[in-house]
């Protein structure tokens, strides 16, 4: 039975041709039936009863076709039973009309009306049929794709205005040649590519490239140059969409003006143009230079565009926001800090003429506190961390001096770029990478994430994709960033494909050629030459990506995003050049570019109310700055001004002035290793001999992790329990001529192992105005053993003891106050902290990677951060403490500064009132940290508005 | 209230304020596009998965697949030693295991072991460099934050219960050395620090990571709350900005002090198990933290880890004492692994757990690296052991690794894949990469091997480029038919 199906098979095939009968015929024999309505026209009758009955005839054997072919031609899919279904109906239908005609035309039934409305009912269904059978050969959207937007993701017209041009001409000019070979080249990218590209070969055919296409693959050679019928490709382009050998798939085929072209392309000769193909949109290179519009009432440039742009998009300009929302807002974007009450007081009094252009220049002129609120935005964007992977086997390099002098001079940002990209020892920690030990994936070898960290930090590009395969998501390939990777490499780079070596060299360029050449001999030759090609002022780029981060900072939301993808549409692309030409014209001046935005209108308009997220990914229509969270370290550097410093220690200390500050502990030893120790008791010694001089004074600096009892010369001399906290004090009358022993018993907390550490200064000051210091170090001895009594006097023989092990400061960072001058009330500012599991759970990010936006939502694990977490409780404890001793338990005066502090304004008589009661006359100090805790985590305070 | 009901409308809550949560990612939506859609959900074996790491590198011919025995002897050649202890009997005919693994090897008619895993080559080994690997399937660096599998679960499948993070990771402290690369895969990465661990370094105090802060009174810290909220009514309210934006943050607090004021959070406490129980599984804190394993495998937790703990030249990682300190790490996993499974299995949890061990890499007293592939030698060592110090497996070796399953649909007595006799004991039978462990875990979870997000432009999936085939013939599939098994898991 089966060597038989075959035949089924065929005939089933004979259903697409045979449905046309039955849609014909009944359509027909409807429409003249329309036309007899009312007697009229009766020589038609006859023909449409023929025209019912054989329609009907066909309609059963078009559906038993169908079936067939459903059934030996492997179809499925609900589309295939729907159009099952409708058909089996018309036919039926088609059957009951002729029935129902016999029976008019036998007296049975007494006018047609009956038979009518079936065979409206009838063709109803067949058009339904028609159409899903229609769906089933030409695809879903065959219908649909045409109707005005709904065009396909490319742009179609292009090729039909193509098409239209070249066939008016007898032979084809070589421009004309290469737009046609261009447009095909085209349709094969939106076509072909997610089968026939480098990274995948299906068939063993590639279609990205010259040899590829000429090569042909499985069924031999694609393309027969002059002779399409001979072409393979066309051949498999034009085969019905029901082939199983049709291109680009079964089910779809390319549109008729597409196969045209490629009939074309291959008739005259499938000449092959030299110029790239962009099958993604590129943003121009170079800036446009608009004009300021005129926009009457606005006399800032920014203002000029954005009001156009509203006039545009018929917005209004909102009022302005208040001095207080202002200041608070320019505080956190220029300094990162909260304003005190007092200058928020002083600058809502004042009445001089552009007081908030005045703010502005007095913050962009406190350089410290500038450069600490932005240095964080630049570590993310240069991935510069005080801590991370590959510092443990020199695999990676700090840049945080340059840089924060770099800021702090406010160096020009062109001349930023080309001392990142052509590096001094001080910078060269960008381009160097991370270098884990051992051997790495070729696209992650350190020249690539050199490539990869210029092309996303400082250009807006995505060269990552690229590093691997030609990119999917824009128009760079693999040969481009090996190109622009050999760079940077010492010697010529081979071109690897997913980590597979492909045999072939890369040739050195950079991304954008048309700025200049970057060939030479050398590294240092070529950085050279890169760093000064890449600044150029045609370089648009550059400035645009740079221009677009700062207004997404300021702003909320970049005029172009994701801001890593500059070849997006921006919401205003004058705005933009505009900015970036602007920036460019100052002079590169990073400073000038954020007053630039500030100063202007829109950035003091309220923050704009959008519905939902989406609103602000897609769709986007500026109407004012979007509301934005603090940062980790704003956030923290907020708690510090606030309740008290949040922590004690930097990893990089800006205000040098260093003391030596390795910590030391007893030595302990597992398995013959240097281990964590354990909680418990150690005792350290030191013995030193003074000269015989009068001392004038002596002071000690003193932090133990955990705890430490201090003895000179077997006298108490100071105690704590707080590594955070610097003891100090004077020990001039302890001291004595000859020989001195200083005595430290420590205790080690916790449960487990974990670190722990002394820090121990002391300065002596003679009367003849020579200077001694005396450090923790290494020539320190220690014992875990409880010694006997006198241990802590000179006299005690400590020869079984052994030397401590010393800690350097990994663990603990510098301590801000471990100095012989008092600091007043500053404190650690968070960008300066090592990562800290706080500001993690905040948000910021561990950088390994670039990281150009913060995670700002609001996530589970952080607000467990908040609520339970140790560290936080434990500031806002000790905070409570110094609170009540500062304002001597007054709780209304507790509750006003609280107010001001961290919100910038007074209580409302509600909220007083709640405050009073938790707090009572007498402030508890858990009642206050509650307080504290309460108005912290307040949407209030966490916004910037 | 009614208790239940209170409890139910907590879910639903929960589960809703979750789901709006994830749903307001505001960077992580713009850049990751999910691959959901047509993707056929797979049927589950497993709901929740322990590891159990056996960090630093552990030697197979010295705990799971043990080889010719040579005892100590001064003068003894380093290349005859293969094993430092005797072969010892297990529940399952033909499976032997090293001497001190006897409780483990008790429990082993419960589970199935691999023997041929291959850690990838690195070339100079840095252990967290391969542990990275293990845990994320990728190798270090990447252009982009690779997730840690714990992560990409947690995202996939979120908490089993709403009040246990989906991933908790225990028993390791991130204050050792190379602390800032075990940082570096104890991470989310791109999918967003919702889904990264919860981390718990010392299990005895885990219930301090979901309580109210120490020191705080239920009544205060519930009355704290109420203070909050009420300022947050009262206070001015923004005009501007978006009701989202919060509503998220508000959203977040509110999920958090519902998890902390929860009953539920005594799961964490070990104090509830009786003595007996307590003490069997005390060996230090690995033991405690299969207790608290146990505990929460019981009470909805998703995915779970208990380190030995990583410290560079310490626990597995022995370069000098290797047979005596391995006694001792033998005595630290044996007692309270074998009686997780012996737990859970009598409160027939393990049927939906999946419990797997495995290390980093393998050791061998001779071979650095692997065989062709000889590495940079990081602690020299004699050929003619004169000392018992030198007496161990001392050198990193990347193949031929043990790796121990029980639960979760894995087939019962299963042993897959072999090692050879003689040295260096390599792989010689269906050898295992990670991709197929990973897979192999999500394919018991009911995970898409296809699942993935796109990430800068780049499709990022659990096991690179999607291409990971799970191990069948654990789960009882043999993999001769391996094609229609694939096929019928992926549509049915």
């Amino acid at each position: 039975m089966e060597e038989f199906n075959w035949i089924l098979q065929l005939l089933g095939r004979f259903h697409p041709l045979l449905v046309h009968f039955p849609i014909g015929l009944l359509v027909v024999a409807l429409f003249f039936e329309l036309l007899t309505i009312g007697g009229k026209r009766p020589a038609l009758r006859e023909g449409i009863h023929w025209m019912v009955y054989v329609g009907a005839a066909f309609g059963v054997l078009a559906a038993l076709l169908g079936w067939l072919l459903r059934t030996y031609d492997d179809y499925s899919g609900d589309l295939v039973t729907n159009h099952q279904n409708v058909g089996i109906a018309t036919a039926v239908f088609s059957v009951i009309t002729a029935l129902l005609l016999r029976n008019t035309l036998n007296g049975k039934l007494s006018d047609y009306r009956v038979y009518r409305s079936g065979l409206m009912v009838t063709v109803i269904l067949l058009a339904v049929a028609g159409h899903l059978g229609a769906n089933l050969t030409h695809g879903e959207d065959y219908l649909t794709s045409v109707l005005p937007g709904n065009k396909d993701a490319y742009d179609n017209s292009k090729s039909v205005a193509l098409l239209a041009e070249l066939k008016q001409s007898d032979s084809l000019s070589e421009i004309q040649q290469d737009k046609l070979n261009l447009e095909v080249r085209a349709i094969f990218a939106h076509n072909c590519y997610q089968c026939h590209s480098e990274n995948k070969q299906k068939g063993e055919l590639v279609l990205e490239h010259k040899e590829g296409v000429f090569k042909g693959g499985e069924s031999g050679p694609a393309i027969v140059a002059g002779k399409p019928s001979e072409s393979e490709l066309y051949r498999r382009v034009t085969l019905s969409p029901n082939d199983d050998e049709v291109m680009p798939k079964k089910g779809k085929v390319l549109k008729d003006n597409e196969i045209a072209l490629i009939k074309l392309w291959i008739q005259n000769g499938a000449h092959w143009s030299d110029q790239a193909l962009k099958v993604f949109p590129e943003a121009a290179l170079a800036l446009e230079s608009p004009e300021l519009p005129k926009v009457e009432g606005q006399s800032h440039p920014v203002d000029k565009l954005i009001g156009s742009y509203f006039e545009k998009n018929s917005i209004d300009w909102s009022e302005s926001v208040d001095d207080r929302t202002f200041i608070r807002r320019v505080y956190m974007d220029v300094i990162g800090l909260l304003p005190e009450p007092e200058a928020i007081a002083e600058f809502a009094n004042d009445s001089i003429p552009d007081k908030r252009g005045a703010l502005i220049d007095t913050l962009l002129g406190d350089t410290h506190n500038y450069t600490q609120n932005w240095l964080s935005f630049w570590n993310d964007l240069l991935r510069n961390d005080y801590s991370g992977t590959g510092f443990i086997t020199g695999g990676r390099k700090q840049i945080t001096d340059w840089l924060y002098s770099s800021l702090q001079e406010n160096k020009s940002y062109d001349q930023m770029v080309k001392e990142l990209v052509n590096p001094t020892d001080a910078s060269e920690g960008f381009i160097k990478g991370i270098q884990w030990r051992g051997v790495v994936n070729a696209s992650q070898r350190t020249e690539m994430q050199a490539a990869q960290n210029i092309g996303q930090s400082l250009l807006g590009v995505n060269v990552k994709c690229a590093s691997c395969h030609n990119s999917f998501v824009s128009n760079l390939t693999l040969a481009e960033t090996y190109g622009f990777a050999s760079i940077f490499a010492d010697s010529v780079l081979e071109l690897n494909r997913c980590d597979k070596p492909l045999g072939k060299m890369a040739k050195v360029n950079f991304l954008y050629p048309e700025l200049g050449d970057v060939e030479a001999e050398s590294v240092k030759e070529r950085l050279s030459k890169l760093s000064e090609v890449i600044i150029k002022p045609e370089n648009g780029r550059l400035y645009r990506t740079i221009t677009n981060r700062f207004w997404k900072r300021l702003m909320g939301r970049g005029i172009v995003e994701p801001a890593d993808e500059m070849d997006n549409e921006p919401w205003d692309s004058d705005l933009l050049d505009w900015l970036a030409s602007d920036f460019i014209a100052s002079g590169y001046d990073l400073k000038h570019l954020i007053k630039q935005i500030i100063t202007s209108k829109a950035y003091q308009l309220p923050t704009a109310h959008y519905e939902k997220l989406e609103d602000i990914k897609s769709n986007y229509v500026f109407k004012g700055p979007v509301l934005r969270r603090m940062s980790a370290e704003q956030f923290s550097d907020a708690v510090s001004q606030v309740i008290k410093p949040m922590y004690a220690a930097v990893a990089f200390n800006p205000k040098g002035g260093e003391l030596p500050s390795s910590r030391i502990w007893h030595r302990e030893i597992k398995f013959d290793r240097d281990v964590l120790p354990e909680p418990g008791k150690r005792y350290f010694r030191k013995t030193i001999t003074l000269p015989n001089k009068s001392i004038t004074s002596a002071k000690v600096l003193v932090s133990v992790d955990h705890s430490h009892t201090l003895y000179i010369n077997d006298k108490k001399a100071s105690e704590g329990s707080d590594w955070t906290k610097v003891y100090r004090s004077d020990v001039t009358p302890l001291l004595l001529k000859g020989e001195n022993t200083i005595a430290i018993e420590g205790i080690n907390e916790g449960t487990i192992a974990n670190p722990a550490g002394i820090l121990f200064s002391m300065k002596i000051i003679y009367s003849d105005g020579s200077e001694m210091i005396l450090n923790s170090d290494k020539s320190w001895k220690s014992t875990a053993e409880e010694p006997d009594q006198g241990w802590t006097s000179v006299a005690f023989d400590d020869s079984n003891w052994v030397e401590v092990r010393n800690y350097g400061t990994s663990n603990w960072g510098k301590l801000i106050d471990f100095s012989f001058e008092e600091h007043n009330g500053e404190f650690a500012r968070a960008s300066l902290v090592q990562q800290h599991p706080f500001m993690k759970a905040l948000g910021r990010p561990s950088r390994e990677n670039v990281a150009t936006s913060r995670d700002d939502q609001a996530t589970l694990l952080q607000a467990l951060e908040l609520t339970n977490g140790e560290f936080f409780n434990n500031v806002l404890e000790e905070g409570a403490g110094q609170w009540l001793k500062r304002y001597d338990d007054n709780s209304e005066k507790i509750v006003d500064e609280l107010y001001q502090k961290s919100l910038g304004r007074k209580p409302t008589d509600d909220e007083k009132e709640i405050m009073l009661a938790v707090l009572g006359n007498q402030p508890k100090q858990e009642a206050l940290q509650d307080i504290f805790w309460s108005t912290l985590i307040l949407p209030e305070f966490q916004f910037i508005n | 209230m009614d208790e239940q009901n209170t409890r139910r409308d907590f879910i639903k809550k929960m589960t809703a304020a979750s789901l709006a949560a994830s749903a307001t990612t505001i960077p992580l939506a713009s850049f990751l596009s999910s691959c959901t859609g047509t993707v056929p959900k797979i049927p589950s074996t497993a709901d929740t998965v322990i590891l159990l790491w056996m960090a630093g590198g552990m030697a197979h011919t010295e705990t799971f697949d043990p080889k010719a025995y040579v005892p100590y002897e001064k003068g003894v050649e380093s290349k005859r030693v293969l094993s430092t202890f005797p072969k010892v009997p297990t529940a399952v005919d033909g499976l032997d295991f090293s001497k001190g693994l006897e409780s483990i090897g008790s429990v082993m008619d419960k589970g199935a072991i691999i023997r041929s895993y291959k850690s990838a080559d690195l070339g100079h080994i840095l252990h967290t460099r391969h542990q990275y690997h293990w845990h994320t399937c990728y190798e270090p660096p990447q252009s982009v934050q690779a997730p840690h599998i714990g992560a990409w679960i947690a995202k996939e499948l979120g908490p089993a219960n709403p009040v246990i993070p989906p991933f908790i990771a225990m028993g390791q402290r991130f204050t050792v050395g190379e602390a800032e690369e075990l940082k570096a895969f104890h991470s989310a990465g791109f999918l967003g620090s919702e889904y990264g661990p919860f981390l718990i370094p010392d299990p005895s105090g885990g219930l301090e990571s979901v309580r109210p802060p120490q020191g705080m009174s239920i009544k205060r810290f519930e009355a704290r709350y109420k203070l909050y909220k009420e300022l947050a009514n009262k206070s001015k309210v923004m005009e501007s900005g978006s009701d989202y934006q919060r509503e998220s943050l508000m959203r977040s607090m509110e999920q958090s002090y519902r998890l902390l004021n929860s009953p539920e959070a005594k799961v964490f406490d070990l104090s509830e198990e009786p003595k007996e129980v307590y003490d069997t599984y005390n060996t230090g804190r690995f033991g405690l933290g299969c207790l608290l394993a146990k505990r929460l495998a019981m009470n909805g937790g998703r995915f779970i880890s208990v380190s030995t703990e990583y410290e560079p030249f310490l626990g597995w990682d022995t370069h000098e004492n290797g047979h005596t300190r391995l006694v001792k790490m033998k005595e630290l996993i044996d007692r309270p692994i074998a009686q997780l499974v012996k737990d859970l299995d009598e409160s027939g949890h393990l049927d939906r757990t999946l419990i797997i061990l495995a290390s980093e890499f393998s050791r061998d007293a001779i071979m650095e690296g692997r065989p062709g592939e000889q590495v940079q030698d990081q602690v020299p060592q004699p050929d003619v052991i004169e000392d018992e110090k030198f007496y161990g497996m001392h050198r990193h070796f990347t193949d031929g690794s043990s790796i121990l399953m029980w639960g979760g649909g894995v087939e019962k007595g299963l042993i897959y894949g072999k090692t050879a006799d003689e040295r260096p004991c390599s792989s010689i039978e269906n050898p295992v990469v990670i991709d197929q462990v990973h897979q192999s875990i999500y394919h018991a979870l009911g995970m898409h091997p296809e699942t993935h997000y796109t990430i800068e432009g780049r499709p990022f999936y659990t096991t690179p480029d999607g291409h990971g085939k799970p191990i069948l013939d654990l789960f009882g599939k043999p993999m001769k038919n391996s094609k229609n098994q694939d096929k019928e898991a992926l549509t049915s």
